[in-house]
């Protein structure tokens, strides 16, 4: 017993001392909100990093060479993101960082062009997304203006006329809605803007909002908030009398949770579909078995397929820039970021096992389309086709 | 001996200057974040360690600090941008300060943490200067008209600060306004009786500290360069008033080893958990270790790390045959008139 | 006027709860002098223990009571491991005390728990009834009725039982006390152990309300404008601030920032008031500090600690 105590010891010290990156690595860098006030959607941080140790362990890594990511913490705190960001580049020699936070992503967005490394976030924020200013910055999805875009459609489509805007008081919630809002969008849609309401993003009773809400006799309410404070509107609207098919929710709203704990107040309630759920009868879930059969996967919902999805783009693009350097991690860091980069962006109907439709990357989005899914007897199920949301 | 007693600590900061520029981005990074906290901490243990008046509005008053810094450098103020929001800073201090002046201990705390909350709000609601929630963005800073950009530079330059606020409070402690500082802290009775205006004491301790805050607000602002609400909660005054309680309240070198303490301590848990495979279930442990940090230093060494570090050198010295004095033993031992620690 | 009778429904419910929590940080303060900031931590922790219970198989009403208990004992144990032993040190020190209780407790729950929101068994049967036009829940109606019958019946134990007179002697003045053979210490302990049992009553009832999750325990702050505008020494004011406040929030919420907005969007170019709830309890708190420090039904003297 003592000696396998005194062994271990010795082996750990071993690692330490040693340097970590051996040659013909590939290291990527993931951080997210294990810990901290989003930490309910970190499905897609885990869901990167797990696709990872799944190349590793059924195929071998990324053209025969082992992956090596580092999965961090970065709490939702800005400056705790810098820190890990500047881990990532400088330290671990990362070729490819996936990110979180709006506000990190912006705050970066400068930076991560200077120093030429391809970067991913699990924002959907418009104001990172500019393939010209921001060549390095990639997301994957539509961003949530285009998803509030396409929920107020089908409302009109449906017949709607009057709309309610609710949002929590953070980037994520006030920044998209004042977007559609000055864009004029809502209104040359033939829909009527009745009510925007901010709240708390982090509250914990709206009734009063609620009952602003219904004085204003709407036809649909759109949210833009974290699902914590979604289970508050629906289990408040309840209490007012608004019933939940009037509310559409974005993609983030499309979580379990909501008709596990509000029941019967969370049937025909809508949200935006970006990602087959978790447990669709596609390619990628056989992927995921696999490596459940001998790991633990941590979240199992839509958000670990984003985080799938995100892994597949992100090993796309460093498998064709080796490819492209005839087989072999190219020696000069700084080259080889810039070829995945280009190789990223170059991505064209990149097939993602089902998650989404095929993927093009040139707008450094993938995928603009979305369809809306509707809790029907406890679950999610997916109404209508896919619609393009630009 | 008494010129290197004086030297000394120009002579470790000087190094840690040099030191910083050898380092990589991340290991400068580390070090400009230690620096800047511990300037904020600086400002807060003048209120608090020197003048007894806790303060919940420390997050706040930095981002105001960083708000005003943030303004006034994109509108090409250069370095006059970090005075600027030093005054900015100092102004608002005075301004919770000023209605609190007749509260004590308990009442002031809970006016500050009134205070902070007021602060987050006017952050989200006054668009035209805070630009709202999408927060500002920052353009670097330009000394000489040239732009710091990188963490090394950054670095020496919170360094380069650091030392001026030290420096600048050192001076300020041997002032007769320090001094009634430190009897105001003891007792207000007294300090009247003994003929001190204990408002414009207290005046002066929330301009200085206030000040002093805000110049560590810009460098936030400047080494982030983003400022938004949410970088300027609660949790940030927490972590201040912990600096200072885990350094040593009313101590010169607690407001350093504080923030060195709070900065730094989730990195190492960070880094001992990857050793060991073991970081998941390590994410978790990082708050505890700070709660329970808290906890046990206020219960069994209310001087915190600073009287630690003290006890540590003596053991050392005592090992130690010749009468030699290390530069350590400089750094921790100060005793100017009117020293707390006296 | 239905609307206006809604949004007071509204109110009096939240503030109810409320009223529980910051009771118990005044039962603390009355005692000792201590001002409590863990309070939100000890009603976060009681609703994990009754959650964890539950899962063990107890009954909900069952496991509530038996997390009563426990955290009656956590408060006790609080008293006399840590406090008891900083009776010479400054207020300030004291109160951070607590505030490193509270990251602990929360860095403890998300070690155990982890950071999703979890769902809360059912207390009270599922349903509603409605009041002045308003749906209100069972749950709703059993945390509120609960809430107000403890804090009324707190009142009278304190006022007419002798363990509230020995109660009332010790915090009046602990020498006095001690002289005619009340043991002060234990007055303390016992009034920790009230204080975290209601704590962990309130977080349990608020957890049927909100569900349960880590944010459970910013309670605790939003009881500080209710201590303060009540009066840090007064039970009775405790417990109508936190009634006038949870209305006042409502008020905000339905009546007030709607106003303004619409005042605001048709005047200037400004859109939004954003979350002006959170703000106007310490709009307030300021405003009673500069006015009148010992609260409404404060006494005299108390702001000078």
């Amino acid at each position: 017993m003592n000696r396998t105590v005194r062994s271990a010891l010795l082996a750990a010290l071993l690692c330490i001392a040693s340097p970590a990156i051996a040659a013909d690595t590939i290291n990527v860098c993931v951080w997210g909100t294990i810990t901290g006030p989003d930490a309910l959607v970190n499905g897609m941080s885990y869901g990167t990093h797990d696709y990872f140790t799944y190349l590793n362990q059924n195929k071998g890594g990324i053209a025969g060479f082992k992956v090596n990511s580092l999965l961090l913490d970065g709490r939702y705190k800005l400056d705790e993101e810098l820190k890990i960001y500047r881990r990532c580049v400088d330290q671990e020699n990362a070729v490819f960082i996936n990110g979180w936070s709006t506000g990190a992503a912006k705050a970066l967005r400068e930076t991560v062009t200077q120093d030429g490394v391809p970067f991913i976030s699990e924002t959907f924020s418009s104001e990172v997304v500019d393939p010209v200013k921001y060549p390095y910055v990639f997301v994957a999805g539509p961003t949530y203006e285009q998803q509030m875009l396409v929920g107020l459609r089908a409302a009109k489509a449906a017949g709607a006329k009057k709309v309610v805007l609710m949002h929590g008081d953070n980037e994520y919630g006030r920044g998209p809605v004042t977007v559609v809002r000055k864009s004029g969008e809502i209104e040359k849609m033939g829909l009527e803007l009745v009510d925007a309401i901010e709240f708390k993003y982090d509250a914990q009773d709206l009734t009063a909002q609620l009952l602003r809400v219904k004085s204003k006799k709407p036809d649909v309410i759109y949210i833009q908030s974290s699902t914590p404070q979604t289970l508050v509107i629906l289990r408040d609207a309840a209490k007012v009398g608004l019933p939940p098919t009037k509310f559409i929710g974005n993609m983030y709203n499309i979580s379990p949770t909501i008709p596990q704990q509000l029941g019967a107040a969370a049937e025909g309630f809508r949200a935006i579909q970006i990602y087959a759920d978790y447990g669709a009868d596609i390619p990628a879930m056989k992927e995921i078995l696999t490596f459940k059969a001998k790991n633990e996967v941590a979240k199992q919902d839509v958000y670990y397929m984003k985080g799938w999805l995100e892994g597949k783009v992100m090993a796309a693009g460093i498998e064709n820039a080796i490819k492209k350097n005839g087989g072999k991690v190219p020696a000069d860091l700084k080259a080889f970021r810039k070829s995945i980069r280009d190789e990223t962006e170059a991505l064209k109907n990149l097939d993602v096992g089902g998650i989404t439709p095929p993927l093009t990357f040139a707008n450094h989005q993938g995928s603009t389309q979305a369809r809306m899914a509707k809790v029907k007897n406890g679950h999610y199920v997916s109404v209508g086709s896919w619609i393009d949301a630009r | 001996m008494a010129t290197l007693r004086k030297l000394a600590v120009p002579i470790l900061f000087l190094v840690t200057m040099l030191a910083s520029l050898t380092l990589g981005r991340f290991g400068a990074y580390l070090v400009h974040s230690v620096a800047i906290a511990a300037i904020g901490a600086l400002g807060l243990n003048l209120l608090t360690g020197f003048c007894g008046q806790i303060s919940f509005a420390q997050g706040a008053l930095l981002g105001v600090g960083a708000y005003t810094a943030g303004n006034l450098g994109n509108a090409g103020w250069g370095i006059w941008a970090i005075v600027g929001a030093g005054v900015a800073s100092a102004m608002t201090s005075l301004a919770i300060g000023l209605p609190a002046l007749r509260l004590r201990g308990l009442y002031y705390a809970i006016a500050t943490l009134a205070a902070q909350f007021i602060l987050e709000y006017l952050f989200k609601i006054l668009e035209p200067i805070t630009n709202g929630i999408s927060g500002l963005l920052i353009q670097p800073l330009k000394l000489f008209g040239r732009p710091v950009v990188g963490d090394q530079a950054l670095a020496v330059l919170s360094l380069a600060l650091l030392l001026a606020a030290y420096s600048f409070l050192r001076w300020l402690m041997k002032t007769n306004v320090g001094r009634a500082m430190l009897i105001v802290r003891e007792n207000e009775l007294v300090a009247k009786g003994m003929g001190i205006d204990v408002a414009r004491t207290k005046i002066w301790a929330f301009v200085t500290s206030g000040f002093i805050t805000g110049v560590a607000g810009a460098m936030i602002g400047f080494t982030t360069r983003l400022a938004n609400p949410e970088a300027f909660q609660l949790s940030l005054s927490v972590d201040q008033v912990a600096m200072i309680i885990v350094g040593g309240q009313g101590t010169w070198a607690g407001p350093f080893l504080g923030a060195a303490f709070v900065v730094l301590l989730p990195e190492a848990i960070q880094r001992t958990g990857e050793a060991f495979d073991i970081a998941r279930l390590l994410f978790a442990l990082r708050d505890m270790a700070f709660g329970l940090l808290i906890i046990l230093f206020l219960l069994f060494e209310p001087r915190g790390l600073s009287a630690l570090l003290r006890r540590l050198v003596r053991w050392v010295s005592s090992l130690l045959p010749s009468t030699r004095t290390s530069v350590l033993t400089v750094k921790s031992h100060p005793s100017p008139p009117g020293d707390p620690n006296e | 006027m239905t609307f206006y009778l809604q949004i007071v429904t509204a109110g009096l419910a939240t503030g109810s709860v409320y009223a529980l929590i910051a009771l118990g940080i005044v039962l603390i303060y009355k005692c000792s002098g201590v001002v409590n900031f863990a309070q939100g931590g000890y009603a976060m922790l009681g609703a994990y223990v009754t959650y964890a219970l539950t899962r063990l198989g107890l009954s909900p009403i069952l496991a509530l009571v038996a997390s009563v208990a426990v955290m009656a004992v956590t408060g006790a144990a609080t008293e006399f491991l840590l406090l008891r032993r900083m009776l010479k040190a400054p207020v300030v020190a004291v109160m951070m005390v607590t505030l490193g209780l509270l990251i602990l407790f929360k860095a403890f729950c998300l070690a155990i728990w982890g950071p999703d929101q979890i769902a809360f068994p059912q207390l009270f049967p599922v349903g509603s009834v409605e009041m002045g036009g308003i749906l209100v829940t069972y749950n709703y109606i059993a945390a509120a009725a609960l809430s107000l019958l403890l804090s009324v019946g707190f009142l009278a134990f304190y006022r007419y039982t002798p363990m509230g007179l020995m109660q009332r002697c010790a915090a009046d003045n602990g020498r006095a006390a001690l002289a005619i053979g009340i043991h002060v210490s234990n007055q303390v302990s016992v009034a920790w152990a009230m204080s975290s049992a209601l704590a962990g009553l309130g977080g349990s009832l608020l957890a049927t309300l909100n569900s349960l999750s880590l944010g459970l325990s910013s309670i605790g702050l939003v009881a500080f404008p209710v201590i303060v505008l009540g009066g840090l020494n007064s039970l009775m004011g405790s417990l109508v601030a936190g009634l006038l406040l949870g209305v006042l929030e409502a008020v905000t919420d339905g009546v007030l920032t709607p106003a303004l907005e619409t005042y605001l969007r048709s005047h200037t170019a400004i859109y939004s008031v954003g979350a002006l709830q959170q703000v106007v309890p310490y709009l307030l708190v300021g405003l009673m500090l500069m006015v009148r420090p010992q609260g409404i039904f404060g006494e005299r003297g108390t702001e000078r600690v």
